[in-house]
């Protein structure tokens, strides 16, 4: 068959791969495959479909076959890029580039191939290698500027001594230097030599690019560059020159880049770090005569831009700080001025705060300047000054002015100017922002406030309607709908909290940055155990990205390498590192496996396959990129911020949270299941993840698991340490046990490969397994001897027990109540994890080992009782819920919210029924599910 | 007033208080880094003196022959830092860059024909319509705004390249054509 006929065989392949017909796609390749029974195409193919269908261990063996008759052809390499990157075998994928490259070392294609091979890992030195020779073969400039950066990306690597960091640097500017085009005829290769300068601090050489024609030119139009060039000449301490240079960029090019300014201020006053030379001195006269530089430059704007203006501030308040400034009146003057020209912008309270710090004269002079402006609501400009001045005043509140009645007497009025402002946005298309929102949010946050001082949960609801009737009115109000979620998550409505987390449409990678503030502990909330997986799924749903971003954001930086914009490279790395190894993803993962095993029965299955993924995150270097700040704030400086007064239990659950609910995992998962190290080592498929040079975590995984350490104790509530004080008892008390039972390797690698050989015919490969005799691997040694179980695990529920009393009857919120339920079903379902491997009665027989089961039983009965006493009050707590009266006092307690005769009780009746139904649904459901879980672990 | 500095990939990390607005979508991750792996210095972020961000510009380099331009693919500005001419400076970069780096004809960018603000805002910096394309924004039926919500302006202002301002005419509002035969 001629090659033209085979190809068009073939492209049916494509076209079902494409498509997602992985089935077609494997039946069309055994059709071909029977004629051509050696084209290794055909079998990468064949096996890329398998891998897109799940089918790992079929796809394995074509792909191994595969590779050992190291392919050359751009179809099969490119084929098989996808099947091993799909396996993670991202070592192979690099070796298979390297034996093609072997035998055709004059192709160039393939030469950049196996570049990116090790570019995608960040094998920066192999890729730097290649680098080299491709250079001394094909001779182009570039290839030079790939064995740079990766030479500068190897010194940037955590795992670089430091000494060999200056080296590689050393390198690469020789690299530079001796290449045959000038640095400057690209602005990424320009930006790249400077980062070399500043490494080694060759500032003469920086200065000759940087003054030459055309570096100016570069800097000019490169916002890289130039923000590198103001780097390096802050390091040289040129905050003169510099100052002089944005000077004539403010007044020539009319540049109003707010760090041409801060170079300015710099100039008069440098910072404390870099003052050592001599001629930063600061004096008053600079300082003076960089008033009048500011004030010039503030007059010929006026009001049509508020650079200069927040200059002077700036500058007047390190003129304080340096004893410098004669008139104690100056700064509130200051303050005043640009209140009067940027009252009416939005942003005028973010740019003040800074500004803000005051006390005494100057802050009753402030506060009276403040109080002495006159409300009115005929436009818009006009209301955004009544918010300035009602977010300044408040922001600078004293504490004795922060009590009960007083911020009840402060949210009314908040909300009577929100009466007041709001007929101005009355023709406004539906899409807009309303202009007077930010009344709403402030009214909420006192109410909040309040709530903070007293614990009445009926501020909770007047916050919540006052919020509610505000977003009817500004329907893509986010920032409504955040302080909505954190409010319904302490009442308990989760499905609130989610409808409107939902209506946010927070999607692709936001789903790292904000899915905490839904998702944080949300197994409180969850009813898997009944069989509704809402919550279970968001936790998937939001970990998509991390899938997007290991299958994308490689592609990006191999792209970043041929488009040679160098820039970007190191922080394309960064992002993909920060995502891959993302705090949230690992929060949302033990989460889910907490939603998990109340939903599912617990076998072998899912202890070894948690159990090595929780391994995985154990093993991570963690980035918080978590949207901590997302929520404005408008409460005074001196409480805390309204995000952190209104978390779930007082406490935002962080990496210590994590390391402790790993352990506890960890441990149980791993006594649980028949997988050890050696086992593990032999099953898995694909490479380790890249081990954090964190040197604990070079301690043997015994001892880690052992740690606690204070502040990750800090993030646990009071019951989740109880949790886990319970589940360390329990592990340690089982550990002789397991360890003597559990069968040794051999016999469990014995069983996987004939499991492997059970469905794809072929034993396990590449695993030699020892013979057994007999199959029995009785130990020799005698069984450790039957120890009574700790006190602590009984006692465990007894406590939980009182603690849900105390909860219940001391009218704390329900979520809190769920807390205590919850975290007490979880200590059950982790018994059943810890006691499986007991539970064959043969098993108990041959070890002897009966008297270590009954003591199981005895804690189980006890976990059994107390569970259907919660579940009981769960259920009458939810019937309540579901009452008149109970929503008649929901209306009644709002009385703030309704003093304003605009919201009518129709309107409170709504969203407490909406309340009361959302909070009666999770009761009835995390009750039932209780009862369930007591059935499925009895 | 801002800081003007280049967009980084790690952005997509604090750029929640602009993209939660209703108008701004957030795309794949591909999509930014797509942008920035080869027109970098078409992308820059402004930021308030807080750190907070403020708002940001993607664009990119496209076109043959005189066609050859600058395109703004996203303008965005978070609700609360609007009005103070943000959007202003960071076309004022993306056409400085567009035309000495480039060396583009003329750049151009697409809005809705309802979104009257955005349209009188772009013509006082010097943007004319250069045609209407059909049914740009989707075509899932009619809202309020009639036609004017699903069908774009594609708007253009010529650049030093173009002195004759060969790239732009009079009557663009009158040359209407299907969104398939732009791009």
């Amino acid at each position: 068959m001629s090659a033209a006929a085979l190809d068009r065989q073939i492209r049916p392949i494509y076209d079902a791969l494409d498509t997602g017909s992985n089935k077609s796609a494997i039946l069309a390749c055994n059709k071909l495959l029977k004629k051509h029974p050696n084209l290794d195409l055909l079998k990468a193919l064949k096996a890329l479909a398998y891998v897109r269908s799940q089918k790992v261990e079929e796809s394995l063996v074509i792909c191994d076959e595969v590779l050992a008759a190291k392919p050359t052809d751009d179809a099969t390499l490119s084929a098989m890029t996808h099947v091993l990157r799909g396996l993670g075998r991202h070592t192979d994928l690099i070796k298979m580039f390297e034996e093609a490259l072997k035998q055709e070392p004059q192709n160039e294609e393939l030469a950049a191939q196996t570049f990116f091979a090790n570019v995608r890992t960040g094998s920066w030195k192999a890729a730097q290698l290649i680098a080299t020779k491709m250079h001394k073969q094909f001779q182009e400039v570039r290839y030079i500027y790939w064995n740079v950066i990766c030479a500068i990306l190897q010194a940037n690597d955590a795992a670089t001594p430091p000494n060999m960091r200056t080296l590689l640097y050393k390198l690469a500017h020789r690299l530079v230097t001796s290449s045959p085009t000038p640095s400057y005829v690209s602005a990424d290769r320009f930006y790249l030599h400077l980062v070399i300068l500043r490494e080694l601090q060759l500032f003469d050489e920086a200065n000759t690019l940087l003054e030459s024609d055309v570096g100016k030119s570069i800097c000019a139009t490169s916002l890289l560059c130039d923000e590198l060039r103001r780097e390096i000449w802050r390091m040289r301490g040129l905050f003169q020159e510099e100052g002089q240079r944005a000077r004539q960029r403010i007044i020539e090019s009319k540049d109003r880049n707010w760090l041409e300014f801060v170079s300015v201020l710099d100039a008069a006053f440098p910072p404390a770090s870099s003052a050592s030379n001599g001629q930063n001195g600061v004096s008053a006269e600079t300082a003076g005569e960089t008033r009048d530089f500011l004030a010039g430059i503030a007059e010929q704007d006026g009001i049509r831009d508020r650079s200069a203006h927040l200059a002077l501030l700036e500058l007047e308040r390190r003129s304080r700080d340096h004893g410098l400034s004669k008139d104690p009146t100056k700064l509130v003057g200051l303050l005043e001025k640009y209140f009067r020209m940027f009252g009416d912008k939005a942003c005028c309270f973010e740019d003040l705060q800074p500004h803000m710090l005051l006390d005494g004269d100057d802050l009753s002079r402030w506060t009276t300047f403040l109080e002495s402006q006159t409300s009115s609501f005929v436009d818009v400009p006009s209301i955004q000054r009544v918010i300035n001045v009602h977010k300044m005043l408040r922001y600078n509140l004293a504490a004795s002015q922060i009590t009960a009645e007083l911020e009840k007497t402060r949210a009314a009025q908040y909300m009577k100017d929100y009466f007041s402002g709001l007929p101005l946005g009355n023709d406004l298309p539906d899409t807009e922002l309303q202009p007077a929102d930010a009344l709403a949010i402030l009214t909420a946050q006192a109410y909040l406030s309040v709530w903070k001082l007293t614990g009445h949960e009926a501020q909770l609801y007047n916050a919540a309607v006052v919020l509610e009737y505000a977003l009817g009115r500004s329907k893509h109000a986010f920032q409504m709908r955040l302080l909505l979620i954190q409010i319904y998550r302490l009442l308990g409505a989760a499905t609130l909290a989610l409808e409107h987390y939902r209506s946010m449409n927070v999607k692709q990678v936001q789903n790292d940055t904000l899915s905490h503030l839904i998702l944080a502990r949300a197994s409180t909330f969850s009813t898997a155990s009944t069989g509704d997986l809402t919550f279970a799924t968001e936790c998937l749903e939001s970990s998509q990205i991390y899938m997007s971003n290991s299958q994308e954001t490689s592609d990006f930086i191999v792209r970043a390498f041929t488009q040679e914009k160098y820039s970007m490279i190191p922080d394309f790395i960064a992002f993909e590192d920060r995502l891959d190894n993302s705090l949230q993803r690992d929060l949302v993962k033990v989460e889910h496996v907490r939603m998990r095993v109340t939903h599912e029965q617990i076998n072998s299955e899912l202890i070894d396959m948690e159990l090595i993924e929780l391994k995985f995150i154990f093993d991570r270097f963690h980035h918080d990129n978590r949207d901590l700040d997302i929520v404005l704030n408008y409460q005074p400086r001196v409480q805390d911020t309204v995000y952190n007064q209104t978390l779930l239990f007082d406490k935002t659950p962080g990496l210590g949270w994590l390391w402790i609910f790993l352990k506890v995992y960890i441990r149980a998962l791993q006594q649980a299941s028949d997988v050890d190290d050696t086992v593990e080592d032999k099953l898995l498929i694909g490479d380790r993840p890249k081990q954090s040079n964190d040197p604990e975590n070079k301690l043997p995984l015994k001892e880690r698991l052992a740690k606690r350490k204070q502040e990750e104790l800090d993030e646990l509530t009071e019951d989740e340490l109880r949790f886990m004080n319970y589940a360390t008892a329990m592990a340690d008390w089982l550990q002789p046990y397991h360890d003597y039972v559990r069968p040794p390797p051999a016999a469990v690698l014995a069983e996987a490969s004939k499991q492997t050989e059970l469905r794809t015919g072929r034993p396990l490969q590449g695993v030699e397994i020892p013979e057994l005799t007999n199959g029995s691997f009785k130990k020799d040694e005698e069984a450790p001897p039957v120890k009574d179980s700790p006190e602590i695990l009984s006692t465990f529920f007894d406590d939980m027990k009182a603690r849900w009393l105390e909860v219940v009857a001391g009218g704390k919120l329900p979520s809190e109540a769920l807390h205590i339920a919850t975290l007490t079903q979880e200590a059950l379902i982790l018994l059943t994890i810890e006691t499986l491997r007991f539970k064959p009665a043969s098993v108990v027989k041959v070890h002897k080992l009966g008297a270590l089961v009954q003591s199981f039983k005895a804690i189980r009965t006890k976990a059994i009782a107390v569970m259907k006493e919660i579940a009981a009050e769960l259920s009458k707590y939810a019937e309540q819920e579901g009452t008149s009266e109970r929503r008649k006092a929901f209306v009644e307690a709002c009385t703030g919210a309704q003093s304003s005769s605009q919201i009518d009780s129709d309107f409170v009746l709504n969203v407490a029924k909406r309340v009361t139904d959302a909070r009666k649904k999770v009761l009835e459901g995390v009750g039932k599910g209780i009862l369930r879980v007591c059935t499925n672990h009895a | 007033m801002s800081i003007v500095r280049p967009f980084r990939a790690t952005d997509l990390f604090k750029f929640n208080n602009i993209n939660l607005d209703v108008w701004t979508e957030t795309y794949g991750i591909g999509f930014y880094l797509n942008y920035l792996s080869r027109w970098p210095d078409l992308c820059c972020v402004q930021e308030a003196p807080s750190g907070r961000m403020q708002g940001y510009v993607i664009g990119k380099a496209e076109g043959t022959g005189a066609e050859w331009h600058g395109h703004v693919t996203a303008l965005t500005v978070a609700p609360e830092y609007r009005r103070l001419s943000l959007g202003r400076k960071m076309m004022g970069l993306l056409e400085m860059v567009s035309d000495e780096i480039y060396k583009g004809f003329f750049v151009d960018l697409y809005v809705r024909c309802a979104n009257k603000v955005a349209i009188g805002m772009y013509e006082g910096l010097g943007y004319s319509v250069y045609r209407r394309v059909r049914e740009y924004y989707g075509s899932l039926g009619l809202g309020a705004g009639g036609r004017d919500e699903e069908d774009a302006f594609d708007m253009r202002k010529p650049l030093s390249r173009d002195p004759h301002r060969r790239s732009v005419r009079s009557n663009g509002r009158d040359v209407v054509v299907s969104a398939r035969e732009v791009s």
